[in-house]
C-alpha cells in the first residue's frame, strides 16, 4: 500500500476544522474521516495484478551505443486502471527515464519504452517491474514488483576497429592484390606473368622465359587457409586495471582483460580477411568460451558476442587445461596467440610448463598489455626531488621490470615471440606481428 | 573556476557579520551587565548612571537592591527614599511586600504601567501622552518630601505616563505636579507613602539633562540621605502570578499543532515508499595492475631493506647502461663502467662506486642520494 501527498495536504485542511472547534477530539475526528476515506479508496483500488506485462529482448548492442526496452502493458481486468509503472535495470545498464505513468482503459494494451544506454560490458539484467496502481480519489494505492526477466548484451567495443584499413592494405599487398606486387620469401607460388619494370629480377621465372617471346615472372600469394588460435587469458593477472597510454591515470584506464579483447577483435578480423580459420578460446581455471570461426564474414561480430560476458576471474590460470583445448582444436601446425600478462611469477607457474609442447606443434606468440605505470614508477628521473617512498617504489618497479625482461629471454629461448605494449598500442602491435609473420612464411 | 567565487562572497559576508557584532559587543560593552533601561549601573542612553553618581557625590547614600530578598534586609527609616525604576518587571506581590516593609520611608514608582497602577487602587487611571514642557504648578498639600522646591521647574520628555484618579475624593487628592491632560506627571497617593511619577525618561542618562529634567530627578530622589534604588526582579514574583504563554495563544494552536504533526508523518510515509526496490549492480573486480610492486616497495620501506633496495637500484641502472651502450646484457659491470666512463669522458673510479659499491646506504637520504645520482647517470648516457 503506499499513499500519495494528497494524503499529507488533505489532513492540512483539516486546519481549518480545528480553527472553528478548537478541540483536541477534532483532530482525532478528522484522522479518522482521512483514513476512513483512504480505506475506501484503496478497497477501490484496481489490483496491479491486473496488468500483463510482458517484455521484448532489447538485444546486442556495442558498449557505448543506445538500446531501448520494450515493455508492453495489458490491462487485463474490467476496469480502467491509472498506474505507474517502473521498469528497473541494473544502474550499469543507463535505463533513463524508465518511469512512465499511463492511464489504461479495461482491456487495452500499451507499449512502454525505456532508452538503456550500457556502460558496461557483458549481460546487463532487467531488475524488475514495479506496478502502482492509484484508486479513484488518487489518495492511496497498491504497489507490486514483478520479475519480468531481460537482458541487454553489451559487446566489446572493438576500438581497434580504427586500425583495420591500414593493415588491411598493408595484407592487399603481401596479397599481390594492389598494383605493387611484392616478392614474398616462403610464401606460396600464385602465377606467371609478363614482366614489367620495376619487378625483382629475382622473381624471374628463366625456364618459362624460354618458352614464351617475353620475359615472365612468378607472383607470389601469401600463405592461405591457415590456422589462428586466440587464447584469452581471463584469469586474476586480467583484472588489473591499466591506464590506456602513457600519462594517463590508471583509474580511467580498463582492465588488462578489455585491451586484450581488443587486440583479439582486432587480430580476428584481419586473420579472417587474410583468409586464415580462426579458433577463439577464453578461460581461466576452466575453459569459459571456445569457437570455431571459419567461413564467416563477420568475424569480429561473433568473437564479441563470445566475449561480452567474459569477466576476469580472481583464480590461478590452468594452462593445463588451456593448452590442452588448444590441442583439441586441431592437431593441423597453428599460430597460437597467448594474451595473457607477462607477468614472471603466473608465468613461471603455470605457462612454462606446458609451452614446449604447444611450441613443437604450433608457432606461439605471447601478447601482453603493459601497464605504463610501471615505467613511470620507475623512473626517477621523472619525479623532481623523490622521497625515499618514490626511491623504495622506484627499487620495487626496477626489480619488476628486470623480472620481466629475463622472462622475455626464457620465452625467447622457448621459440615464443613476446609482443609488450600499452593497452592502446598492443591491438595495432599484435596485428603488425601477424603481418609480419606472414610476409615471413612463419605460419 | 566558477566554484569559488560564490564561497569566497559568503566567506566574505561571514566575516563582515563577525566584524559588526564585535563592533556592537565593544560598544555596548558598558551597558552589557545591566541592560535595564533606568538602571543605576547603566551608562548606556537609556541608564541612570548619571543620576546615581550626582546622587553619590551629593552626599546622598545610595543602595543599589536587586531583589525582593535583599530589600526585606534592608532597613527603611524615615530619611529614607526607596526609587523602584523599571517597574514593568514589579509584580503585585512584590510591591506589596514594599508597602508593607517601607511604611517608614517614601516610595517612587518611575513609570507605573496600568496594571500596576490599578494595583494600588482600582480608581488610578494611567495614560500615555506626548506633551510639550510642562511646568510644575503643583497644586494640592504634600504630605511627603520631596514636593518643595519644584515650583519653577520645566519638566520635558518625549513620552510621559499621566496619572488620574475619579475626581474629587480619590487617591490622588494630595499633592500633584506637572499637570497634563486631566492628570499629572507627578502625584502623590493620599494616605500612602508613594509616589508616581510617570516621566521616567526625565532620568534617563540621555535626557536628564532638558530643561530642569535634573533638577526634578534631585529632588525627587535626593530629598532624604538614604536612596535605596530597587530594580526589580521578574523572579521575585510569586509563582500564581506568572503569566502563562498558553493563555496568550489562540486556543486552536495545541489541536492545530498535533494535526501538522499528523500530516508530517503522513508526508514522511508519502515520500519514503519509493516506486521499486533498489536495482544492483555486481561489481567487477578490479585491481591496479601496479599494485604488486608499489605494495613491495612499502614492504622494502617497513623492513629498511636498503641493501636490497640499493642493489635493485644498481643493477637495473647497469642493465639500462649495457643496453644504452650497445653492450651485452651479460657483460660484467666492471665493463659497463668501463664503457660509461669512456662514453661519458669522465673518470672511472666514481662511477664504479657509484654502480658497484656493495655496501647499503646507511640511512634513507643517502638511499635517495644514490637514486638521485643513478638516474642523473642515466639520463646523461641517453643524452650523450
Amino acid at each position: 500500500m503506499v499513499i500519495s501527498g494528497r494524503v499529507p495536504l488533505l489532513l492540512l485542511l483539516g486546519l481549518a476544522a480545528v480553527v472553528l472547534r478548537p478541540q483536541p477530539g477534532t483532530v482525532l475526528l478528522w484522522l479518522l474521516g482521512v483514513v476512513l476515506v483512504i480505506g475506501a479508496d484503496l478497497l477501490l483500488t484496481p489490483r496491479p495484478a491486473t496488468l500483463r506485462t510482458s517484455r521484448r529482448e532489447p538485444g546486442t548492442v556495442r558498449l557505448g551505443d543506445p538500446a531501448t526496452a520494450s515493455l508492453l502493458v495489458a490491462n487485463e481486468g474490467t476496469r480502467g486502471v491509472r498506474v505507474q509503472v517502473r521498469d528497473a535495470w541494473q544502474p550499469s545498464a543507463g535505463a533513463t527515464a524508465n518511469r512512465h505513468r499511463l492511464r489504461l482503459p479495461a482491456g487495452e494494451q500499451r507499449r512502454l519504452t525505456t532508452p538503456l544506454l550500457p556502460r558496461r560490458r557483458g549481460d546487463l539484467h532487467a531488475a524488475g517491474v514495479t506496478v502502482r496502481s492509484w484508486g479513484p480519489l488518487g489518495l492511496a494505492g497498491l504497489q507490486r514488483t514483478y520479475d519480468v526477466p531481460g537482458t541487454v548484451r553489451a559487446l566489446p567495443p572493438f576500438e581497434s576497429r580504427k586500425h583495420l584499413p591500414s593493415r588491411l592494405a598493408r595484407l592487399r599487398d603481401l596479397d599481390g592484390r594492389a598494383a605493387v606486387r611484392v616478392r614474398g620469401q616462403g610464401t606460396e607460388f600464385d602465377s606467371l606473368r609478363e614482366y614489367v619494370r620495376g619487378d625483382d629480377v629475382r622473381s624471374i621465372d628463366w625456364r618459362a622465359s624460354a618458352r614464351t617471346a617475353h620475359v615472365v615472372v612468378r607472383t607470389w600469394q601469401p600463405e592461405r587457409d591457415r590456422r589462428v588460435v586466440i587464447v584469452l587469458d581471463t584469469s586474476r593477472t586480467s583484472a588489473g586495471r591499466v591506464a590506456r597510454a602513457v600519462g594517463e591515470d590508471a583509474a580511467d584506464g580498463m582492465p588488462r582483460l578489455d585491451a586484450a579483447m581488443d587486440a583479439a577483435l582486432l587480430l580476428g578480423a584481419l586473420a579472417s580477411r587474410a583468409g586464415d580459420r580462426i579458433d577463439f578460446l577464453a578461460g581461466d581455471r576452466r575453459v569459459r568460451a571456445r569457437q570455431r570461426v571459419h567461413g564467416v564474414r563477420d568475424v569480429a561480430a561473433r568473437l564479441q558476442e563470445q566475449m561480452a560476458d567474459l569477466d576476469p576471474v580472481l583464480v590461478e590460470a590452468d594452462w593445463d587445461a588451456l593448452a590442452g583445448a588448444v590441442q583439441g582444436l586441431g592437431r593441423q601446425r597453428a599460430l597460437v596467440v597467448l594474451l595473457t600478462a607477462l607477468e614472471p611469477s603466473a608465468i613461471a607457474d603455470g605457462l612454462l610448463p606446458v609451452l614446449p609442447t604447444l611450441t613443437r606443434h604450433h608457432r606461439v606468440v605471447l601478447a601482453s598489455v603493459r601497464d605504463p605505470e610501471l615505467g613511470r614508477l620507475s623512473d626517477l628521473g621523472s619525479v623532481a626531488r623523490p622521497t625515499a617512498d618514490d626511491v623504495y617504489d622506484a627499487a620495487a618497479a626496477q626489480h619488476e621490470l628486470e623480472r620481466r625482461s629475463r622472462m622475455r629471454e626464457v620465452l625467447a629461448g622457448l621459440g615464443v615471440d613476446v609482443v609488450d605494449a600499452d593497452a592502446a598500442q598492443l591491438p595495432p602491435a599484435l596485428a603488425d606481428h601477424y603481418l609480419h609473420l606472414k610476409a615471413q612464411g612463419l605460419l | 573556476m566558477s566554484g569559488p567565487r560564490p564561497v569566497r562572497g559568503w566567506l566574505l559576508i561571514g566575516i563582515a557579520l563577525l566584524l559588526a557584532l564585535g563592533v556592537a559587543v565593544w560598544t555596548t560593552n558598558g551597558s552589557e551587565r545591566y541592560p535595564t533601561p533606568l538602571d543605576p549601573r547603566n551608562p548606556g542612553p537609556e541608564g541612570a548612571q548619571a543620576l546615581a553618581e550626582v546622587l553619590e557625590d551629593e552626599g546622598v547614600d545610595v543602595e543599589v537592591v536587586r531583589s525582593a530578598e535583599v530589600f526585606d534586609e534592608t532597613a527603611i527609616d524615615d530619611r529614607t527614599t526607596v526609587l523602584v525604576t523599571a517597574t514593568d518587571g514589579l509584580s503585585p506581590s512584590t510591591l506589596e511586600r514594599m508597602r508593607n516593609s517601607a511604611t517608614a520611608g517614601r516610595i517612587v514608582l518611575v513609570d507605573p504601567a496600568y496594571a500596576l497602577v490599578r494595583e494600588i487602587n482600582k480608581d488610578l487611571q494611567a495614560i500615555t501622552v506626548f506633551p510639550d514642557a510642562l511646568d510644575a504648578e503643583c497644586t494640592g498639600s504634600p504630605g511627603l518630601d520631596g514636593f518643595d522646591g519644584l515650583d519653577g521647574l520645566r519638566l520635558e520628555v518625549d513620552q510621559l505616563t499621566v496619572l488620574s484618579d475619579d475626581g474629587a475624593g480619590g487617591p490622588l487628592d494630595g499633592a500633584a505636579c506637572f499637570a497634563a491632560s486631566g492628570g499629572s506627571a507627578l502625584a502623590e497617593v493620599s494616605g500612602e507613602n508613594l509616589v508616581l511619577f510617570g516621566a521616567g525618561d526625565a532620568l534617563g542618562n540621555d535626557q536628564v539633562t532638558r530643561a530642569d529634567n535634573a533638577a526634578i530627578a534631585l529632588r525627587l530622589a535626593g530629598g532624604t540621605d538614604r536612596l535605596v534604588w530597587y530594580v526589580p526582579d521578574p523572579t521575585d514574583a510569586e509563582a500564581d502570578e506568572a503569566v502563562a504563554i498558553s493563555s496568550l495563544l489562540p486556543r486552536w494552536i495545541g489541536p492545530g499543532l498535533w494535526l501538522t504533526a499528523l500530516a508530517l508523518v503522513a508526508l514522511v510515509l508519502w515520500r519514503a515508499r519509493r516506486l521499486g526496490p533498489l536495482s544492483t549492480e555486481p561489481l567487477p573486480v578490479v585491481v591496479r595492475a601496479v599494485e604488486t610492486a608499489r605494495s613491495r616497495g612499502r614492504m622494502y620501506r617497513r623492513s629498511g631493506d636498503r641493501e636490497h633496495v640499493a642493489r635493485s637500484l644498481r643493477r637495473a641502472a647497469r642493465n639500462d647502461l649495457a643496453a644504452r651502450l650497445r653492450l651485452d646484457r651479460r657483460a660484467e659491470p666492471a665493463a659497463v663502467v668501463e664503457a660509461a666512463a669512456r662514453h661519458l669522458g669522465v673518470a672511472a673510479e666514481p662511477l664504479d662506486t657509484l654502480l658497484n659499491d656493495h655496501r647499503p646506504p646507511a640511512s634513507d637520504q643517502d638511499l635517495v642520494r644514490l637514486a638521485e645520482e643513478l638516474a642523473r647517470l642515466r639520463r646523461e648516457v641517453r643524452r650523450g
